[in-house]
């Protein structure tokens, strides 16, 4: 008989749900929107039954003895405020819906535990600060005793900035802010000016175009001016300001049908905004912080922002969990219930890894020879990272689901695309074969840990793909296919430790190559999430042109291909 | 608490409520409501805020309307200094 804590991301946008040990392991992370293969998930319980019944299965949990407390990511439903809602940037309407899905969602956390008979009666469910269950994510991520770690999503409890200290691994508040006032909601509307939706997740294209631009000193300041920044806090400008000012920003808006490229200056002039009020939070923040920063919050998705942060304002080093926004707070939930329970005030150090989620159903494996008639079919238990690497010196484009799902946004080689970034024309084939999103969007690098340096100014370790650097110019062009229009790569670092078989692959690549990158990009087609089993990743395979796919230990190629 | 560290509590009370409402701080009393003072929802949040980071104290963001006048509320935030 063992109590395992459910941490549950109760937003009603992106949920997910994480399971704790009661030895204060996380076995299992995971967002819904993989599960269900909707994306964002929208208003569904993160304790979704199946999606629960599932996780539960693959952590051994034995529903005759074990129990489950369970944790949401929220204290209070938002609706509980009685202020009124801003409508002066976003709709009012998205303000009202998110506040109706977190308040129902939040409310009825934990009602699917009746469903599995593992409740007789309404389970008591544990309630956290939002911020805080950011920055215990951000932290069990991060292995270091002190630091300061900043949340900046698009609304908290109070506010949309939380600062923390972490002294030897306790965690405490300095500050938050209070009222109006998010960096999150400033770039949620820049992503709808630019012509994108921010209800889409859609503010990766904002930063994608952005490179493209030229910032121009009228909208970054007009942008900038909309926040002030006291000590850290985030405050909109009382209204008489804001509009006429949101009024001139909305004169750069892309109008519906004008080309994407019109919009590149104003994403350009929107991200050099985000980085100068991103810069005057920060600016005084690293006191006692031995130069450690980290970041939580759905803005710490912002890699090209995350790039520029070390070496300057005090901080030395950053580091950002695999889910930095709304998703991981499932883990920050989990682990702050058994931090309750244990009574510890630490926040433990989990392992360096984001290989949280589901491994594909071996009953889908067991059906994968049957393929046999309409694909090429090979054992690739051994030796299969220099038969990747082959494949793709050979120009193919490959799929990959190996071992456990990655938890947060991004795919690490375990649900990837991977491909080779030597040739200039991928980026356009992918798009064209695979991907089918905008072709200005950057795709990113694999590298080895030890040769980070080779090929990039600034290096830094980047595992869970948290930061932008700036490629070294005579490296950049061996490989056109991963570097963006401002001479820059989203990069993944692999090392045997923390992505054995990735390493392995880059590594082969090189051998055979002279050129030890490997592109990555998710195993999804646009606007579906990642694949999450092994017939989503054949439904990509069949419909599209990836010329193979690995699925755990085989290797299935297309006939055509062959 | 002491009873100075209380009346600092009040008197900041005073101020900041009078501050958002733009009136004096001597005609703000503890036995008024929120609406006796003419005080928006989204300022006494603020207010709030303010005593959070002043004195170092968690309050929640809706606690300010849970009571029926400011002294109240005051009460509470100064037993919870004070425990």
């Amino acid at each position: 008989m063992a109590l395992f804590h459910l941490g549950l991301s109760t937003s009603g946008h992106d949920p997910a749900l994480a399971i704790v040990t009661a030895g204060g392991e996380l076995v299992f992370a995971e967002a819904s929107e993989r599960f269900l293969q909707d994306k964002r998930a929208w208003g569904i319980a993160p304790d979704h039954v199946p999606h629960l019944a599932s996780a539960l299965s693959q952590i051994g949990f034995d529903f005759g003895s074990d129990t489950l407390a369970v944790a949401t990511s929220w204290k209070k439903a938002k609706a509980e405020l009685p202020v009124e809602l801003m409508g002066d940037l976003l709709p009012v309407t998205d303000a009202l819906w998110l506040r109706e899905l977190q308040a129902g969602i939040n409310t009825h956390a934990g009602a699917s535990l009746l469903r599995l008979g593992l409740a007789q009666q309404m389970p008591e469910v544990r309630r956290y600060d939002h911020h805080l269950c950011h920055a215990v994510t951000a932290c069990a991520f991060a292995p270091v005793d002190t630091a300061s770690c900043l949340v900046i999503d698009g609304e908290g409890e109070a506010g949309a900035v939380s600062m923390f200290d972490l002294r030897e691994r306790v965690l405490k508040r300095r500050w938050r802010s209070w009222g109006p006032g998010s960096l999150g909601t400033l770039y949620a509307w820049l992503t709808q000016l630019c012509g994108f939706d921010w209800r889409l997740g859609e503010e990766w294209k904002v930063m994608g175009l952005a490179a493209y631009g030229t910032v121009r000193p009228e909208i970054r300041d007009a942008l900038t001016s909309l926040l002030e920044v006291d000590r850290g806090r985030l405050r909109f400008v009382e209204r008489e300001a804001l509009l006429p000012l949101a009024a001139r920003i909305r004169t750069f808006a892309r109008a519906a049908g004008e080309p994407l490229m019109s919009a590149a200056d104003l994403a350009a002039s929107g991200q050099a905004a985000y980085a100068i009020l991103a810069d005057r939070i920060l600016c005084e923040s690293a006191d006692g912080s031995d130069g450690n920063l980290i970041l939580g919050g759905g803005c710490a998705l912002n890699s090209s922002y995350n790039g520029t942060i070390a070496g300057r304002m005090g901080y030395d080093r950053l580091f950002v969990p695999p889910a930095p926004a709304d998703d991981g707070n499932a883990v920050g939930a989990a682990l702050l219930s058994w931090m309750e329970t244990t009574k510890t005030p630490c926040v433990p150090v989990l392992a360096a890894t984001p290989y949280l989620g589901s491994v594909a159903a071996t009953a889908a494996l067991s059906r994968l020879d049957a393929l046999g008639g309409i694909a090429r079919v090979s054992d690739a238990s051994a030796g299969s990272e220099d038969r990747v690497a082959e494949l793709l010196a050979e120009g193919k484009i490959v799929g990959v689901m190996r071992g456990r799902a990655e938890f947060g946004p991004r795919a690490l080689g375990n649900r990837s695309i991977l491909a080779d970034p030597r040739p200039a024309d991928m980026k356009d084939r992918i798009n064209r074969l695979v991907k089918g999103r905008e072709p200005y969007r950057p795709f990113a690098p694999v590298v080895c840990e030890e040769d980070v340096a080779d090929w990039f100014e600034r290096a830094q370790p980047s595992p869970y793909m948290s930061m932008t650097l700036r490629w070294r110019e005579a490296r950049a062009r061996q490989v056109p296919a991963v570097v963006h229009a401002d001479g820059t790569g989203r990069l993944q670092t692999v090392s045997p430790d923390n992505a054995p078989w990735m390493h392995g692959v880059v590594r082969c690549f090189g051998e055979r190559t002279g050129v030890p990158i490997v592109l990555n990009t998710s195993f999804n087609i646009m606007g579906k999430p990642i694949v999450h089993s092994p017939e989503d990743a054949l439904a990509v395979f069949m419909t599209s042109g990836l010329s193979a796919v690995v699925i755990e230990t085989t290797l299935i190629e297309k006939s055509a291909a062959a | 608490m002491t009873d100075t560290s209380e009346s600092r509590l009040f008197s900041f009370l005073r101020e900041q409520v009078a501050q958002r409402t733009k009136t004096s701080a001597d005609q703000i009393r503890m036995d008024m409501s929120l609406s006796d003072l003419g005080l928006q929802s989204i300022d006494a949040v603020l207010v709030c805020g303010e005593v959070e980071d002043r004195f170092d104290v968690e309050v929640d963001p809706a606690e300010i309307f849970q009571y029926d006048t400011l002294g109240d509320f005051a009460r509470s935030i100064a037993d919870r200094m004070a425990a």
